[in-house]
């Protein structure tokens, strides 16, 4: 499989997608932000269907795009004192019907829009990768440098407000790292199965260790295994490759689950078998 | 540079006890519905101020004006001689306890973790904790008689601990004020005494200056040097058994106040 360019632009860019996915899917999962990412990522449609109608790169629009409803999902659950979810509910589906229209008027319902949908990772050109390779960094790059105020932050927002943080700037920081994150994500899954990335590896690190850098490092180890072996069985057995990916992630989610510390389940079945 | 105001403020040699928080006419209000109305009180270094009123009294919107989370409508407030906006550099000197921290039980987080997290800001945005703040942090650790349980999880501590364990992260500062809003509620009888008897010695040992918030009327005439009582206005400031045995106490609860019998137990959660 190696020796097709197509494989090995599939393997380097879905690894990079890989880490970053599982890096904010820890915070996704201690802060609750899984339906945040699920609004996030349907929205991208929207943004998909204007770079369809307009012409410009869909990735370019519905970067833009998904940026300013990961703001506004922000802005309004702090200022409008309507609640998170209700606002996700809200843009979510606006921004979808949104798209579903944009697209219906310029006939752009396409092999282009699927691929957009469901995700097209064996179609990736080096260009694709590089973009995947600099937003990775960038991603990282804000959780690295703001780690402890993100923590501090999805621990207890109120003291860290109280200790002169800048949680605002981090929160928001936050979401759109997560919107831009989502759209190069959208190569590898698709639009539609791009928030499990965005919390099974995080969920699953939760189970296997309970401080916070062992769960990470595991949501990082279960986010990459899971998809470079998806992409073998999907090139193998010739199948989505991105929904190929999210059944792996369930798979070893649901290992985690066996395996967790929490729930001594194998010791039990130890006990019983011996 | 920016340590220099709080340095300047206790370095000063003062003839008479400094006042680290200052309040005057204050009125502040939440959701345009005003709390608190004309306050004036100060708080002199080294002191222990219990604050008490009746639920949605304004109690915990009086800490967090002090804090400078909420502006208030009027008047000043001072806190170590600096305004509100001057302090938000300053506040790793404010140690804070809020009412309930609201955290998942499940945060992967240990004792250790959760206290070096007081330190984010003298650790300073883009930089890594330094051998100093990790020596800071088993120090407040120590002192909050957790020693041993650093490496536990957070979630997997009693109650008592877990308060210990946020006082600690309130003291991992270069703490000079204490603003504890009722830090002690939901705690039995024991795990409540321990922790009144640790905040007693760390206010004696470090002199810090302590705005203690609670029903607890029976503790706070125990271990407070004053008492202010609040609902929407000032009622009452003054020594505990001033304040306790004034008739304007019952004003200020609109209710029959019989302390002696144990006004703690009426103590209830959130205003």
């Amino acid at each position: 499989m190696l020796a097709y360019g197509f494989a090995q632009r599939a393997l380097i860019g879905g690894a990079i997608i890989a880490v970053v996915c599982s890096l904010i899917s820890f915070f996704v999962v201690v802060r609750r932000l899984a339906f945040v990412g699920m609004g996030i990522s349907h929205a991208a449609f929207g943004g998909v269907a204007i770079g369809l109608v307009s012409g410009v790169d869909p990735i370019l629009t519905a970067g833009g795009f998904c940026a300013l409803v990961a703001l506004g999902i922000g802005w309004f659950s702090r200022k409008g004192r309507i609640h998170e979810d209700t606002v996700i509910g809200i843009l979510f589906a606006t921004a979808m019907a949104l798209g579903v229209v944009l697209v219906r008027m310029a006939h752009a319902y396409n092999l282009d829009l699927m691929s957009y949908l469901f995700g097209s990772i064996l179609a990736l050109k080096w260009s694709d990768v590089l973009i995947i390779a600099v937003m990775g960094i960038a991603a990282a790059g804000f959780i690295a440098l703001f780690f402890k105020e993100l923590l501090f932050l999805s621990f207890d927002e109120e003291t860290a407000t109280a200790s002169g943080l800048p949680v605002k700037l981090v929160y928001y920081g936050l979401l759109v790292t997560m919107a831009l994150t989502v759209v190069v994500s959208i190569k590898l899954v698709g639009i539609i199965l791009v928030s499990a990335l965005l919390v099974i590896p995080g969920a699953a690190g939760a189970q296997l260790s309970r401080n916070y850098r062992g769960a990470i490092i595991a949501a990082v180890v279960i986010g990459v295994v899971s998809v470079i072996l998806g992409l073998y069985l999907s090139f193998w057995y010739d199948v989505a490759s991105g929904a190929t990916i999210v059944l792996v992630l369930f798979g070893l989610f649901l290992l985690s689950m066996a395996l967790s510390p929490r729930r001594r389940y194998i010791q039990r079945l130890k006990r019983r078998v011996g | 540079m920016r340590e220099c105001r709080v340095r300047e403020f206790f370095g000063k040699p003062a003839g008479a006890p400094r006042r680290v928080i200052v309040l005057e006419n204050v009125w502040a209000s939440l959701d345009g519905r005003t709390v608190l109305e004309g306050i004036t009180f100060s708080l002199n270094e080294g002191t222990f101020l219990g604050v008490i009123g009746p639920n949605g009294a304004g109690k915990t919107t009086l800490i967090r004006v002090i804090l400078g989370l909420i502006k208030p409508d009027k008047g000043v407030v001072r806190v170590m001689g600096m305004s509100p906006g001057e302090l938000r550099h300053e506040l790793h000197h404010i140690g804070y306890m809020p009412q309930q921290v609201l955290f998942d039980p499940r945060f992967p987080v240990s004792v250790y973790d959760v206290v070096m997290m007081g330190r984010t800001c003298c650790i300073g945005t883009l930089r890594f904790p330094r051998n100093a703040d990790r020596d800071a942090v088993m120090e407040s650790i120590e002192v909050a008689g957790l020693r041993g349980l650093e490496k536990r999880p957070i979630g997997e501590l009693s109650g008592g601990q877990q308060k210990r364990a946020f006082l600690a992260r309130a003291l991992c500062l270069e703490t000079r004020i204490l603003l504890l809003d009722e830090p002690t509620s939901g705690l039995d009888i024991e795990a409540q005494e321990n922790f009144m008897d640790l905040l007693a010695r760390l206010k004696r040992d470090l002199g810090l200056s302590v705005i203690f918030v609670s029903h607890d009327v029976k503790v706070l005439a125990r271990f407070a040097d004053e008492i202010v009582c609040i609902n929407r206005t000032m009622h009452l400031h003054g020594r505990p058994l001033e304040v306790l045995g004034s008739e304007r106490l019952k004003e200020a609860y609109r209710c029959e106040f019989d302390f002696l019998a144990g006004a703690g137990s009426r103590d209830k959660m959130g205003e």
